[in-house]
């Protein structure tokens, strides 16, 4: 076991036995471990394949930035590309690796190392291109798709996440060093704080290096326990653990996503993550910093691992990866290491710098030469060498010879990065830094402050400065803090972003992009394809896309692209930082809007009874109406629909109309407001009446329909269509406040105050005087297009004598929670005469045979009122309403002008369907001139055939002629054009 | 997301908002002598400057009022909210306070790096 002595690490419980298994096999960890951890005390170091070449890949970092080390948690709903670096184990885990098969040892795919040569950057766009177009969609992408990629996409999707938003007035981002400073200087001030850290322990680099020996006098562990302790009983500091903030947007809001289940199984129908929204005044990003690697031959075999997640291995988890390591590096970040190897009782196999040695800090060069430590300055790393592990590397020392060194392990240092993606996020702007070979953050585009590394200052014997300088905005007294450091406090770096290979064969590869298996190569390829510009080449080579966002390597990139075009690193810039710093589930950002919460279902005052009787629902817009009524099991809804509709025709069927949207506008300047919205008018109208009504926009075209019932000259009730009920109330009300704010006028919905039962048929007056035997029912008392008011029980009730079936027919308005009494008695009373509840799709086939449109089936927004021949419904004495001046436009009076009209088929036998074109010519040929489309298609049980309404061009000035309806096919049927009505043309059953 | 301050309940998340386009665009009455461009351009046609804007929201998801408010395009940055009867503010009132996070670089698409 590669164990260190782990009675002096506190965030291991080395009591804690812990079983997983990876691939199937049993391991064990201790709890507080990682993923990688828990396997590399089990010397496991190879865990996946790469995404391209299915190279084997291992660890090669310890936290958030790893680009290789992604697993299939298959004991989550199967998440992937999970980062084994940082999810914390539990017993029963299971873990699996990706993109690889049958095995991770023996994995098929690695073929594609050796035929590597022949996929270079644009491969798939330069190859897949022939021989058929149809090739690349049925062929080339469905075998690319499974050879590459990385895991695959869980089954089910269970998880559970809720949001939360917090409106603080300082947000500190990452609970280091500096921002556990900053956090306790702000104990008990005026302003309310949340400090987020990602890991389940604060200190950062306390933690995770032996770089500093103690804090103002304390053990940095005792410090930050005191700290921490102090913070938490705070009464103006809330800390949230376990917490990435993914994204930093405009005026200063950040979102962050907590995982409620660190090192323990995510409990079913609990939540599993909480996303924060947060809105605050000032932000403190102290989010450290990011060490890169180096590109060289064969820098991503299993062995190879950042410095400075060696010593957090070493320090953190208390394992270390290799006890005989080898250590390349160009700067100071290496000391930290070589410094806790020893302390340890380890030394490394060897230490290579690129730099001289004048330029390598004193301390460490005393530590190498006093522990005999191989040292190597002036010198390079030309390749490493292996079979699925390190075996070797090749230096080139400063003479220029190159010596071979056997070793397993080889820790890497290429320099550190500022951690900027949050702040360029918040549009803040970076400045390359020549001295420190890095960009950093330059000017703040919002009251933004950085803090530490994550700021560009890398040097310790700083902090207390910047900190008392930066947070004296705040007000606040002063920080003191006396750091003591094991090494030394400056950063020093030399440029060096590749090392060339010794023999440059078409298979040597020197990584530049670990997790999409980009080589320098590729980008000098792309570069010599003109792809030169950083966000062309990012695109052309895939660098630094994937879940890592090229965190370790990006900036090398940059710097290999500088050399390559003789350019300044700040004259290549980089390329956009775009939201999330990290990937976070669909599930977190869903919260509770998902499943059945996705969106509202609105339901009838009355919904459980359509339920009790069978009915089969439709999704109106948010509301679920009864589509139809089977009588058993085994009616068709084609036979349902038949049987309803006939039993309207012949006796009466009832039906819920309590979607539909119902307004209710009141003022002294009511009516002169409907005026102005609808097309008719409603001065001459008497009190007591109604009328078909319909609103345009102000392009002229028709947006919805109604009727309108006039209680008085300053009381009005609308309706509107089921859909459109939230816009019509919308465009009143924008207009009541902006164009007219001079009109009295008020409106609200009362569309879920009142149920509304349509009851339609010839036999409508024997049931619905039996229903209120006290009201006068007969045509003088009661005429077509008039409502009254009654009383039944107590419940105030409207009746409206309106019809949509071309029936006689009337509606009853209650009161939703009376509504059901009322619907059981029409049911009840009617049974005799036949009385059937009817559903929405026979709604709609009846009203299409007496030629009423549907807003939204027969019209599409670019339809006009006399489009559909409703020409009578415009108030043109009216000097002004919605979109009235549009109906004299020149688009609007043009002759060619699609118009509604009704299509037969010549042989009835024949069925149209809606969606059809309607065409002039028998033969199809290309191009086919198309007169318009079919919008409704019913088989009608009256007529025994089918019928159709349609929009075609000129339809009007072409009923009585015949045409050609197109099928899917290329057949053509026989029809003949005709007005859009085909029952009850005189009119005579709606006021019988 | 915005921070809204509606002049009738305080400052919300934009989320309880939508956008109303440009205001302070006059509506022609009807009548039919309204020339075809004049209506064609108060239906059609809006403004969609980059810089200060003056603009029309609601408090949809609120108290359904509808306001107006002077807005900086290309930095989002609010400059005035008032009543729809308030005044439109005279535009030399306002200054781009805050510099454009675009920066328009001359390299690359986007280049979040300070111009020299």
């Amino acid at each position: 076991m590669s164990e260190l002595n782990l009675t002096d690490n506190k965030f291991i419980q080395f009591h804690q036995k812990i079983g997983f298994k990876f691939d199937g096999v049993k391991y064990y960890g201790y709890k507080g471990d990682t993923i990688a951890s828990a396997l590399l005390r089990n010397n496991i170091k190879l865990i996946g394949r790469s995404f391209k070449y299915h190279r084997p890949r291992g660890f090669y970092t310890c936290g958030i930035e790893e680009p290789n080390a992604l697993v299939q948690i298959i004991s989550e709903y199967s998440e992937p590309n999970t980062r084994a670096t940082i999810k914390k184990i539990y017993e029963g885990m299971e873990i699996e690796s990706q993109n690889r098969w049958p095995t991770l040892e023996t994995d098929i795919g690695s073929i594609n190392n050796i035929f590597s040569p022949v996929f270079p950057a644009g491969f798939y766009y330069k190859t897949f291109m022939g021989p058929h177009k149809n090739f690349w969609k049925k062929i080339y992408e469905p075998i690319i798709r499974k050879a590459a990629g990385l895991g695959k996409p869980p089954k089910e999707f269970k998880a559970v996440s809720t949001h939360l938003h917090h409106n603080v007035d300082i947000t500190i981002v990452g609970g280091g060093l500096n921002g556990l400073i900053a956090a306790k200087s702000l104990i008990d001030t005026k302003f309310s704080v949340l400090l987020i850290d990602f890991d389940d322990q604060l200190g950062g680099i306390l933690n995770n290096s032996n770089k500093v020996q103690s804090v103002n006098n304390q053990t940095p562990m005792d410090w930050i326990s005191e700290t921490v302790k102090e913070i938490e009983n705070s009464k103006n500091i809330k800390l949230l653990r376990n917490t990435l903030v993914t994204t930093y947007n405009y005026i200063n809001h950040l979102i962050a996503v907590e995982d409620k289940f660190v090192g323990s199984r995510p409990l079913k129908g609990k939540v599993n993550s909480t996303l924060h929204k947060i809105r605050t005044d000032q932000v403190i990003l102290s989010n450290g910093h990011i060490e890169r690697f180096l590109s060289f031959q064969n820098n991503d075999l299993p062995g190879i691992m950042l410095c400075s997640s060696f010593e957090k291995y070493m320090c953190r988890y208390g394992v270390i990866p290799s006890k005989e390591t080898v250590i390349f590096s160009n700067n100071s970040n290496s000391e930290s290491l070589v410094f806790s190897l020893i302390k340890k009782g380890f030394k490394p196999k060897a230490y290579i710098d690129s730099r001289s040695g004048e330029n390598i800090e004193p301390d460490l060069f005393d530590l190498i030469r006093k522990n005999d430590i191989p040292l190597y300055t002036n010198s390079q790393i030309k390749g490493a060498f292996g079979s699925k592990k390190l075996q070797k590397i090749l230096v080139e020392d400063s003479s220029g010879g190159v010596n071979e060194i056997k070793t397993d392990f080889l820790c890497l240092s290429g320099g550190i990065n500022p951690d900027v993606h949050l702040f360029t996020q918040s549009k803040g702007l970076l400045d390359w830094d020549e001295k420190d070979l890095t960009y950093k953050p330059a000017q703040a585009f919002q009251p933004t402050i950085t803090l530490g590394s994550a700021s560009g200052q890398f040097d310790f014997n700083a902090i207390t400065n910047e900190i008392n300088e930066k947070l004296d905005v705040f007000g606040i007294k002063p920080v003191e803090i006396n750091l003591k450091l094991n090494t030394s406090h400056k950063f020093k770096i030399e440029k060096l972003w590749e090392v060339l290979p010794q023999k440059q064969t078409i298979w040597s590869k020197s990584f530049i992009d670990l997790q999409n298996d980009v080589t320098t190569k590729d980008i000098r390829q792309a570069i010599s394809e003109g792809f030169d510009r950083i966000e062309h080449l990012k695109r052309y080579t895939t660098n630094s896309m994937g879940t890592d966002q090229g965190k370790i390597s990006s900036i090398n990139a940059l710097g290999i692209v500088s050399d390559l075009l003789d350019k300044k690193v700040s004259e290549v810039g980089t390329t956009i930082y775009r939201p999330p710093y990290a990937p976070l589930s669909f599930a977190a950002i869903a919260g509770r809007n998902s499943y059945e919460y996705y969106d509202p279902e609105r339901k009838s005052p009355i919904h459980n009874w359509h339920i009790s009787n069978g009915a089969v629902f439709e999704d109106v817009g948010q509301w679920k109406r009864p589509w139809y009524f089977p009588i058993n099991k085994n009616e068709t809804m084609d036979e349902a629909v038949q049987r309803e509709s006939k039993n309207v025709r012949e006796n009466a069927g009832v039906l819920d109309g309590s979607t539909l949207g119902k307004i209710e506008i009141k003022g002294k300047d009511a009516l002169a407001f409907m005026n102005l919205i609808y097309t008719n008018s409603f001065s001459k109208m008497k009190p007591g009446s109604s009328r078909y009504a319909l609103m345009l926009g102000e392009d002229g075209m028709v947006k919805d329909d109604g009727i309108i019932c006039k209680i008085s000259d300053e009381h009005f009730i609308a309706t509107t269509t089921t859909g459109g009920a939230a816009t019509v109330l919308g465009c009143m009300e924008e207009y009541a406040q902006t164009e007219w704010p001079n009109l009295n006028v008020y409106m609200n919905s009362i569309t879920e105050q009142y149920a509304t039962f349509n009851i339609s048929g010839p036999k409508t007056r024997n049931i619905i005087e039996k229903v209120f035997p006290e009201v006068n029912f007969s045509n003088e008392a009661f005429p077509f297009m008039t409502f009254q008011f009654h009383e039944y029980e107590d419940t105030p009730i409207r009746i409206l004598r309106a019809s949509f079936t071309g029936e006689m027919g009337y509606e009853i308005y209650v009161p939703s929670n009376q509504a059901l009494k009322i619907w059981e008695k029409i049911i009840n009373f009617g049974k005799e005469f036949g009385l059937k509840p009817y559903g929405t799709e026979s709604m709609h086939l009846l009203r299409a045979e007496k030629g009423y449109i549907i807003v939204g089936q027969d019209t599409d927004g670019s339809i006009t009122p006399l489009d559909l021949g409703l020409d009578w419904m415009i108030g043109k004495s009216k000097k002004d309403f919605l979109g009235k001046r549009s109906l004299i436009r020149s688009d609007t009076i043009r002759k060619d002008r699609k118009q509604l009209v009704g299509i037969l088929p010549i042989n009835k036998n024949d069925r149209l369907e809606e969606g059809q074109h309607i065409i002039l010519d028998k033969e199809i040929k290309t191009p086919m001139p198309m007169l318009g489309h079919i919008t409704s298609c019913y088989q009608s049980p009256t007529l025994g055939y089918n019928f159709a309404l349609a929009v075609i061009k000129n339809g009007q000035s072409l009923i009585g002629t015949k045409a050609f309806a197109s099928t899917p096919e290329l057949k053509t049927i026989e029809v003949e054009i005709v007005e859009p009505i085909f029952y009850d043309k005189e009119n005579t059953k709606l006021a019988s | 997301m915005l921070i809204i301050d509606c002049p009738y309940c305080g400052p919300r998340d934009q989320s309880e908002f939508s956008n109303g386009g440009e205001a302070h665009v006059k509506r022609p009455d009807g009548s039919a002598d309204i020339g075809d461009r004049e209506w064609g351009e108060y239906v059609f046609i809006r403004a969609n400057p980059k810089g200060i804007f003056y603009e029309r929201w609601v408090h949809s998801h609120g108290c359904r009022k509808w306001f107006n408010c002077v807005r900086d395009t290309s930095t989002d940055e609010i400059l005035k909210i008032y009543k729809i009867d308030e005044e439109r503010p005279k535009l030399d009132s306002f200054k781009n306070n805050v510099k454009t996070p675009s920066g328009e670089p001359n390299l690359g698409s986007g280049n979040f790096t300070v111009k020299k």
